[in-house]
């Protein structure tokens, strides 16, 4: 689990910390839409540069967001190397079948690498600095409208945040589960493919039971707390939105204008 | 003594099962008593508190709280009367901190936030875990959670109070930190307390214990009455007191006063007999 730097959070206090979460949550969607607007080298290092500015900004070491690439090497590897060899091209360097290696080639998959680190780590950034229940209560007050349509928002805030607070707890009760299962003799990660699967299966089972099992408790602790259906129920957390969001969203605008500048340019 | 709540002939059958849980239960609790229902493992003592508390419905039979037949419609009125604290502290928690799952139960009410942020803070005060107010709560000790748990039930101010077992899953520290906080909690504000056990310690504490058997009352009395059946409270899934055993023990060596003795009563006998010598 430790490999795992994407979606997890890091404790810190930095100015990207105490942005508001909203404001980090829709920001970091709208980045990942303006990278596609890049179009050559001037408009890639500066929102290269930009994204080094944000991690600078939030005082968390570079190391996280390089391990945070790890798991999409392979990816990344795999479109940059078709990218490389299957551009084509009047006047390649290097050709042999259908492979062609050219100028334009090489040009377009560094490209296509940028673009994956400036999502990568704009997406790290995200999650780095924001607590998962902030992230919820984002996503709660950014789908409000949906009300409108008869979405039941309250009810889904609800099982989000319910869902992250078990996520820890269920890693637990694997852990445990396992030991119990290890100390009868079941071997994890041991033989082939089939045999590793099947023995997945003491895992799993008491698992879902004990989720069940949890569901019904916490469902009769919160009855009689008194929850009824999420309706007329007041909210203990708040978020603000203060001047250095205002501020954030309209570098972002600034940042747009300056990128649609350069790419006709 | 005014009565806070009092159950005539319930009876509840679970679904899937031929035998009834509570059969035909009579039981009137006094207001700000401390009382201990006890009995053996499937004796009707959790099904009777979610009985209570609305949380399944009896067959027959009435249960009345401060005064008010509960039923579909004022079930939600009762319950804010009432506070749970229950048996497994992990499974009881729905915040993702520790002030979030504190203030759930003022969220449920609708109360203002304003109000909300010093009602949780005086309930942490209470339980003494201010300290811990942001953080979540795997980060917790067990004792730790159901003192969270507690303050979560104490910031909505019920005149009830019922702990389903709360101590059973908590070390012999936890568990005299939760109880001596229940003590004191008792002296400072008028609750009623109702708490299901197997622990000996938890109802020398109370003023009145009942024993169910079968989902049936068969015993109701003060702690000393109920001391004094002896060995006998082995059937009813509790052990001796301490004192009680140490004074079986010794009763055909020394000479001791019959009936149940408590610590301070069994220490006294034996000084008397030794200077007796």
């Amino acid at each position: 689990m430790n490999k795992l730097i994407l979606g997890r959070y890091l404790p810190g206090d930095s100015l990207i910390y105490r942005l508001d979460p909203r404001g980090k949550f829709l920001i970091t969607f709208y980045f990942i839409g303006i990278v596609f607007l890049a179009n050559n080298v001037v408009s890639y290092g500066f929102l290269l540069l930009f994204v080094l500015f944000a991690v600078y900004l939030s005082k968390i070491n570079l190391g996280f967001f390089l391990r945070g690439l790890r798991p999409m090497f392979w990816l990344i590897l795999f479109t940059v190397v078709l990218q490389m060899f299957f551009t084509p091209s009047k006047d390649p360097l290097w050709s042999f079948g259908i492979l062609t290696l050219s100028k334009e080639g090489l040009v377009i998959s560094a490209y296509i690498f940028i673009r994956f680190v400036l999502i990568i780590f704009i997406s790290t950034l995200l999650t780095l600095t924001t607590t998962p229940i902030e992230i919820s209560d984002s996503i709660e007050s950014i789908l409000k409208p949906l009300k409108a349509i008869k979405f039941p928002v309250t009810q889904v805030a609800l099982m989000l945040s319910i869902a992250l607070r078990f996520v820890p707890l269920l890693i637990d009760e694997t852990t445990k589960i396992m030991d119990a299962q290890r100390a009868r003799g079941v071997d994890f990660g041991e033989g082939g493919l089939i045999k590793r699967i099947k023995s997945f299966v003491p895992i799993l089972i008491p698992l879902f039971v004990s989720s069940f099992s949890i569901a019904y408790d916490l469902a009769i602790a919160m009855e009689s707390r008194g929850y009824k259906d999420g309706e007329g129920r007041s909210k203990y957390r708040v978020l603000s939105w203060s001047m250095r969001d205002t501020v954030t969203a309209i570098v972002m605008l600034l940042i747009t204008v300056i990128l649609l500048f350069i790419r006709s340019y | 003594m005014e009565n806070i709540i009092s159950i005539k002939d319930v009876t509840y059958t679970y679904p899937d099962s031929e035998a009834p849980a509570i059969n035909n239960l009579s039981l009137d609790i006094h207001s700000n008593e401390w009382l201990s229902i006890v009995g053996k493992n499937g004796s009707g003592k959790s099904t009777l508190t979610k009985l209570i508390d609305g949380l399944i419905e009896c067959d027959s039979g009435t249960i009345e709280i401060a005064g008010q037949i509960i039923d579909e419609d004022n079930i939600w009125e009762a319950r804010e009367k009432i506070g749970i604290v229950f048996q497994n502290p992990d499974h009881q928690f729905v915040g993702a901190t520790v002030e979030d799952d504190v203030a759930f139960g003022l969220e449920n009410q609708g109360v203002p936030r304003d109000e909300m942020v010093k009602e949780v803070d005086q309930a942490l005060k209470m339980v003494d875990m201010q300290a811990y107010k942001t953080r979540d709560p795997q980060s917790l000790s067990g004792g730790q959670k159901q003192r969270v748990a507690i303050a979560g039930v104490l910031a909505t101010k019920p005149q009830i109070i019922i702990m389903d077992e709360s101590t059973s899953m908590l070390d012999p520290n936890g568990r005299k930190t939760v109880l001596d906080l229940i003590k004191r909690l008792r002296k400072e504000q008028s609750i009623t307390i109702i708490s299901i056990t197997h622990d000996i310690e938890e109802t020398q504490l109370s003023e009145r214990i009942v024993v169910l058997n079968d989902g049936k009352v068969v015993k109701d009395s003060d702690p000393k009455t109920i001391y004094d059946l002896g060995p006998e409270l082995t059937n009813f899934g509790l052990e001796e007191p301490f004192s009680s055993q140490v004074a079986h023990s010794l009763r055909d060596a020394v000479k001791l006063p019959e009936g149940y003795l408590n610590e301070e009563e069994l220490v006294k006998s034996i000084w008397k007999s030794s200077s007796n010598m």
